[in-house]
């Protein structure tokens, strides 16, 4: 029980620091690692939370593939001079500003303060939950339209990207 | 109820707090797409914190669908990367001034 809270908070602890370093490192390949490193230490936590198939699509579809698309683009790209352009815009204390206010949200929310069923539940066991067999009944049973939608979304999305970074024909 | 539910959250916030300065401060936009990503990775957290501690699956599903709409506007906004670098290479926000007045 400890060792997991330990766990739990070395993963925190971990994400934070990667999470800083990947919006802060100059060279974006560095930065995509670090990013890499915080959605492996996600999905840990999405492990502690019992919620293995989140963890699993956490890994194979941030991890395996957008991630992999971003440093692919990267490559494509070659950018130059990034190296010598300062790496924060002018008013990066404004957003420095606004971002620490949005993390002093964790003040308020530390001991889950607010929540309604509080204490009844921290000595029961609950039912298991976050396998696979519950979520896809759930996703398939009253989340049927919602999946679809996001198929849909999906669909657009591809249909969108082609348009957008497909080359133009020489004569139209 | 291994892990407390109000560490997740605060995590969560701390997360979302990086990913919204990392926003307006990066200047690539490569890296400022990242940023949102982490900040789809507090809300994803922060979904996963509230479905385990109402025993609720609905969060999980929810965060599914966050997974999806990321993987979504991932595909979107890397290809006007594409295109914009193809008009103008760097990916600097700074130079794309070109609909300002």
């Amino acid at each position: 029980m400890t060792l997991l809270i330990a766990i739990f908070y070395y993963m925190a602890a971990a994400s934070i620091a990667s999470a800083l370093l990947a919006v802060t490192r100059r060279n974006p390949v560095h930065s995509m690692l670090w990013v890499l490193a915080l959605f492996l230490h996600v999905a840990g936590i999405f492990l502690l939370l019992n919620a293995e198939f989140l963890a699993v699509v956490q890994v194979i579809v941030y991890a395996g593939a957008i991630l992999i698309f971003y440093l692919f683009v990267v490559m494509l790209l070659d950018l130059p001079d990034e190296a010598a352009r300062p790496r924060f815009g002018k008013h990066w204390p404004l957003a420095a500003a606004v971002g620490l206010a949005f993390a002093a949200l964790a003040w308020p929310a530390r001991f889950g303060a607010g929540l309604a069923p509080a204490s009844t539940r921290v000595a029961a066991e609950g039912p298991r939950q976050g396998n696979l067999s519950e979520v896809g009944t759930a996703l398939f049973g009253p989340f049927t339209l919602p999946f679809e939608m996001a198929s849909l979304v999906l669909l657009a999305a591809i249909v969108g990207a082609v348009v957008l970074a497909r080359r133009r024909a020489a004569g139209s | 109820m291994i892990v407390p539910v109000g560490a997740v959250l605060g995590l969560s916030a701390v997360l979302f707090g990086i990913g919204v300065f990392g926003f307006p401060a990066r200047r690539n936009i490569i890296l400022m797409l990242i940023s949102i990503e982490v900040m789809l990775n507090a809300v994803n957290l922060s979904l996963a914190g509230f479905s385990r501690y109402l025993e609720d699956l609905r969060g999980q599903v929810l965060a599914l669908f966050v997974i999806a709409v990321a993987a979504a506007e991932v595909g979107v906004g890397l290809g006007l990367v594409i295109a914009l670098n193809r008009n103008k290479p760097g990916a600097a926000v700074a130079d794309l001034n070109k609909l300002k007045w």
